[in-house]
């Protein structure tokens, strides 16, 4: 088997790989551990094993690993900071969006790109984003919920003038918080 | 599952590229957004020539038309002023159907016409306007029009060759034109069961003077209805003349049955999605039935 070298960044830090020529981006990233990125249907409809390459989100059971040369890859993994929970995990549990959890690596991943890009979402505009992610325990609604939630806290967090390196808490909001449906 | 690939190649340019698709011959095979060959995994494949770092990746407005380099992403013609400008934006819609923001940030113009699909989004809107393709070996360059592209199903005439970009020319200039992208699918970013693309040009009254309609997923490769296209050559839109088009159309499709839809069904459909089209574009041209 042939094999060959790939260099890449994965949530900020430089790795050297060997891989095969031929080995898909999920299988070499979830054999280097990041068990984050969940195997799902492998033929890019359930998005489990979405991940951010340079900041958009792809299928990485459907892209070569050799491809994503030179990239810059971000998983669940590397979306805390220091130990501190991305505002959309805060809100993810806060509206309670995980349920078995195996499509949430995904769907904060595919959340983090859209509130890159547009800090101020329309609902309809994250369940676009949310589309490729599918849940099978029926979550959609709680998800949709927490991802206008953290936009706001990140939109929030943009006004204050703050010390380097300081994250924002998620916004707490007990109204909403249990409310019945 | 990849593990007869023997080497990934990364051309850094065309000439590279195309020097290298000669080298591997039949067992080498093209990736670019690699949707398409990762889900079909065909085991004859022994090496991968990764065209994305040609500089392919580009939409150039001039006059009226456009030229779209191969390796655009779906994402990359939703989001470009210029293909959201063009023909009322008919090709940025049919990109944005294309699956799921996942897919769409991988697949490529290039790789959804060189697929072959009879079903690719994209596939129709380009006949609807009258598409090229420019493909390039490494002895010749040649410019195709789309409808001499396809062969059948997942086959096209390119041998060891590699599509390098698609020429949209100049759409026909005065009067007022009409555009419209239809597509029936089980979801919003499913593959098609049905899709039309269509538009029409009028006179100051109200005759048809330039039209297209073109279909995927109906066939074994994406088509022009051009018996429905003459059909409305001259006249007024009116339900009735619909009607006739719409059973013309059914005439010069010639569907499958699979797990998705009957044969029948997408048939019917044809002549469903083709008039809401034409009605789309009655309205936009201003000459509404």
């Amino acid at each position: 088997m042939n094999s060959m070298q790939l260099y890449l960044h994965v949530n900020g830090e430089l790795k050297q790989w060997t891989i095969a020529p031929g080995d898909l981006l999920l299988d070499v990233l979830r054999r280097e551990g990041y068990f984050g990125v969940k195997r799902g249907c492998e033929t890019g409809e359930c998005g489990a094993c979405t991940v951010l390459v340079n900041g958009k989100p792809i299928n990485s059971c459907l892209m070569f690993a050799a491809q994503a040369e030179g990239c810059e890859i971000l998983t669940i993994e590397g979306v805390e900071q220091g130990g501190k929970l991305d505002p959309l995990q805060e809100a993810f549990l806060e509206y309670g969006a995980v349920q078995c959890g195996y499509c949430t690596p995904g769907m904060i991943l595919s959340a983090k790109a859209l509130l890159a890009e547009r800090p101020d979402p329309t609902e309809a505009e994250v369940r676009e984003a949310l589309a490729g992610n599918f849940c099978r325990c029926t979550g959609y609604l709680k998800p949709v919920e927490a991802v206008l939630a953290a936009a706001r806290v990140y939109r929030q967090s943009r006004k204050q003038v703050r010390p380097s390196g300081a994250r924002p808490k998620a916004e707490r909001r007990p109204a909403l918080h249990g409310k019945k449906r | 599952m990849f593990d007869h690939i023997e080497c990934f190649y990364r051309p850094a340019t065309i000439r590279e590229a195309l020097l290298l698709l000669r080298k591997v011959g039949k067992h080498g095979r093209i990736v670019a957004g690699a949707t398409d060959i990762v889900t079909q995994a065909d085991r004859s494949t022994r090496y991968l020539v990764d065209v994305t770092h040609l500089g392919l990746d580009y939409v150039r407005g001039n006059k009226r038309g456009c030229v779209i380099g191969a390796t655009t992403t779906m994402a990359g013609l939703e989001h470009s002023p210029v293909i959201r400008a063009l023909a009322g934006g008919i090709l940025a819609k049919a990109a944005s159907t294309c699956g799921s923001i996942q897919n769409r940030n991988m697949a490529t113009v290039g790789g959804n016409l060189a697929n072959a699909s009879p079903a690719a989004d994209t596939a129709a809107v380009l006949l609807a306007l009258d598409a090229q393709v420019v493909v390039a070996n490494s002895r010749r360059k040649r410019k195709t029009a789309l409808t001499e592209f396809y062969a059948g199903p997942h086959r096209t005439v390119l041998n060891d060759e590699l599509l390098e970009e698609v020429v949209i020319p100049a759409l026909p200039g005065g009067g007022r034109l009409g555009w419209s992208f239809q597509k029936l699918g089980r979801t919003a970013s499913d593959i098609s069961l049905v899709n039309v693309a269509a538009g029409l040009q009028a006179d100051a009254r109200g005759r048809i003077k330039w039209a297209r309609l073109a279909l995927g997923a109906v066939g074994p490769t994406p088509l022009r209805a051009r018996n429905a296209e003459t059909l409305l050559l001259g006249n007024i839109i009116s339900e009735d003349l619909l009607t006739h088009v719409g059973v013309t159309v059914m005439r010069e499709v010639n569907p499958i049955s699979d797990s998705r839809a009957s044969a029948e069904y997408r048939r019917e459909m044809s002549a469903v999605l083709a008039r809401r089209a034409l009605r789309e574009c009655a309205a936009q041209a201003g000459c509404k039935p």
